[in-house]
């Protein structure tokens, strides 16, 4: 019962930043929001029993890619979009309803694969010797070749956001009008 | 393990995605686009990590693990896009970049 307290208590940290992070103008405090949400997000990774998920969590996404995201938000000025409205407020609105439709699938999905989802397996291991030991021996044994595809993504995508992010030597001009 | 029904972490993960899907089109500025993209990948952890809990498996962690590298690429390829972007025409909304309008 403490257990769902902490849970929902989570929960609702995290719903409330991501309402933050949605309706705030200021990129800042946009970027505030997003990590307290993420550190929300991991507390529920803990809560979960997925310690392993959660510590990555916070190593990764609340700190690496966050910092990341502020080391852009200062290299780009912003005196131009702090001027403009920050939300395209017509196309909101009325892309609110294919949302709540989405809401909507999402919800008998999701009750259809409570109903079909099937008892643990793992359980006795995952309590007799720790989730993390689990987690390890699972990825690399049964996703050993997913996890060296994923490193090569990491690699490629490095490569790719050096080339695309270097300063070139000439800029290019606006040809198209 | 039981006391948290899986319902509770997919009613989270599906209002989470919602606003991240809002946030990914109402939003003007590019690089708030990209921060509620993230919050929809994030949405969807919850979700593996929740079903994970319930059925007693590992393979939705592992998922997840993929998901967290798979977003940094995306971070670091989706902000180095913007920063071309913005030196090359000096725009910041994506109402401006018109280049490839029919």
């Amino acid at each position: 019962m403490v257990r769902f307290l902490i849970f929902l208590v989570f929960s609702a940290w995290a719903i409330i930043s991501a309402i933050g992070v949605v309706t705030f103008t200021n990129p800042i405090y946009v970027i505030l929001w997003l990590l307290s949400s993420l550190i929300a997000v991991a507390g529920i990774f803990f809560v979960a029993g997925a310690e392993l998920v959660g510590a990555l969590q916070l190593l990764i996404y609340a700190v690496a890619i966050a910092v990341f995201y502020v080391f852009v938000l200062t290299a780009v000025p912003w005196e131009k979009a702090v001027r403009k409205d920050p939300h395209y407020r017509t196309e909101g609105v009325l892309s609110l309803p294919l949302v709540l439709l989405l809401y909507l699938e999402m919800a008998v999905v999701f009750l259809l694969g409570v109903v079909a989802s099937p008892e643990g397996k793992f359980r006795e291991a995952i309590a007799k010797i720790g989730n993390a030991e689990v987690v390890g021996s699972v990825l690399f044994t049964k996703y050993f070749f997913a996890f060296e595809v994923v490193s090569l993504v990491l690699l490629i995508g490095m490569i790719g956001a050096v080339l695309i992010g270097r300063k070139e030597s000439q800029t290019y001009e606006d040809d198209t009008g | 393990m039981k006391t948290i029904p899986v319902e509770a972490y997919f009613v989270v993960s599906m209002i989470l995605f919602g606003l991240g899907v809002l946030g990914l089109i109402a939003r003007r500025n590019l690089i708030t686009v990209l921060m509620s993209l993230e919050l929809a990948l994030n949405a969807v952890n919850v979700a593996f990590v929740g079903a994970d809990a319930h059925m007693g498996l590992v393979e939705g962690q592992i998922f997840a693990l993929f998901i967290i590298a798979l977003a940094a690429v995306e971070a670091a390829v989706g902000l180095g896009i913007i920063i071309a972007i913005f030196r090359y025409r000096y725009v910041d909304s994506t109402d401006e970049i018109t280049d490839m309008r029919g």
